[in-house]
């Protein structure tokens, strides 16, 4: 006779999912209330999607991002002809310019000598590459190849070659994440260059536009005016190239930034000296 | 397809919710309309999967998609782990009236909390985090669920035999 075998089913009680269901809800409120006040857990839960999270789903997203780049390659490839004819039209008109900002630099390296001046108030700490973005939906952050292995802090500015990119919010072992200009809970103090008029701007929420939260004495600074960072708030250093003011209103303006944030490769960390 | 055949379909929703998250927390500059495709195909999933598959496991599986998509988009902990834990509590209140709908109402409610959903995650990103109420992003969210909606429906269906 075969022998049965009698399977013992489990069933949560009652008592045990009433417990789960309390623990998450209070769990969750407690996550929602220590994360305005940047609580350690919070920073841990942080640094952990930063460093785990963020590969995971790098990799379960890659045939996404192959596909993507292939795209990106085929439009390029598409578009060789024409871009190759405007490159040998530049190249010629860049000649032209090579040899008057020859000239100029010559000049500038005298003037300097003549004035005892330094070449920046910058001190460069990484160069790192850009390794994924989440910037499509609410906020916009960039997660770097580098974190505080070498030497990257909090508050520390991102740069590329055409200014101002935003700040350094995290860092773990070698990772780091930076909020965008463009990013609505980022302020930065400026002024523009002609009239040394003194503001703070923040990111418009449309991923283009910064725009003024305040303006010191309410005076509006010209259109096409060039702003770069006051360095009053001490947490960006001085005359970093910010953006042109585009548009002025009555009581605000919207500043364009250099920086093509869309074509962002590399990515410099920079501190004051 | 042999190895689908060891997974049952709440397994196959459980895929396509780490899939759906994965892609939409990584934004792709060529095509940013499918980071928009995939959030709410993970929204989509997650009602599902509460509507017809629900168990008490779904409370730790908001809760960690929830505070991960909150780092991930908002780097703050609020909008997505308070909704998602509503949909659930409020599903639990309601599921007695949900019981007796046809299928046409439930696919009719199935895309109104959708909405509603939305809707609820852009005001508290709003209200928690300082992220202005985008409407056009807003807007293009309904035009991108209106897609999608029913070939979603029809796949889910099918998963579910």
């Amino acid at each position: 006779m075969a022998p049965k075998f009698q399977i013992k089913v489990f069933q949560l009680s009652k008592f045990v999912k009433n417990f789960t269901i309390i623990s998450v809800v209070t769990l969750s409120f407690l996550l929602v209330f220590f994360s305005k006040t940047d609580y350690y857990l919070i920073s841990g839960i942080k640094n952990l999607s930063s460093s785990v999270i963020i590969p995971i789903t790098r990799f379960i997203s890659a045939p996404v991002n192959v596909f993507s780049n292939f795209i990106d390659e085929y439009n390029q490839f598409r578009s060789l002809k024409f871009e190759n004819k405007i490159l040998q039209e530049e190249i010629i008109r860049l000649k032209k310019w090579q040899i008057l900002a020859i000239q100029n630099s010559r000049e500038n390296k005298v003037l300097k000598k003549l004035l005892n001046a330094t070449d920046n108030n910058l001190t460069l700490i990484k160069t790192a590459s850009l390794i994924n973005r989440n910037d499509t939906i609410y906020s916009k952050l960039i997660n770097l190849n580098a974190g505080y292995e070498d030497k990257i802090k909090k508050n520390m500015s991102a740069i590329n070659e055409r200014g101002l990119i935003g700040k350094v919010i995290d860092t773990t072992a070698k990772n780091s994440r930076v909020i965008l200009l463009t990013d609505p809970n980022l302020s930065i103090s400026v002024k523009s260059i002609s009239d040394e008029i003194f503001s703070l701007l923040t990111g418009n929420g449309d991923g283009k536009y910064l725009v003024s939260s305040f303006v010191k004495e309410n005076k509006m600074p010209r259109l096409g005016d060039i702003v770069v960072t006051s360095g009053t708030a001490q947490v960006f250093p001085v005359d970093l190239l910010v953006g042109k003011v585009a548009k002025v209103e009555k009581n605000r303006f919207f500043v364009l930034p250099f920086v093509d944030f869309v074509n962002i490769d590399y990515v410099q960390i920079v501190t004051s000296k | 397809m042999e190895f689908s055949k060891f997974l049952n379909s709440s397994s196959k929703l459980n895929i396509i919710l780490i899939i759906s998250f994965s892609i939409s927390v990584n934004s792709f500059i060529i095509f940013p309309n499918f980071n928009n495709v995939f959030y709410i195909l993970f929204h989509l999933t997650l009602i599902y999967l509460i509507f017809y598959h629900y168990h008490y496991y779904l409370y730790v599986v908001a809760l960690i998609y929830g505070i991960l998509f909150d780092i991930l988009l908002l780097n703050n902990i609020g909008a997505h782990l308070i909704t998602f834990l509503s949909l659930l509590i409020l599903y639990i209140l309601l599921r007695k009236y949900l019981i007796r709908l046809s299928s046409y109402q439930i696919i009719f409610t199935y895309f109104i909390t959708l909405i509603i959903l939305l809707l609820i995650e852009h005001f508290l990103a709003n209200f928690l985090h300082n992220y202005k109420f985008n409407m056009s992003f807003f807007f293009n969210l309904i035009l991108i669920s209106l897609i999608i909606f029913i070939p979603t429906i029809f796949l889910f269906t099918k998963l579910d035999k």
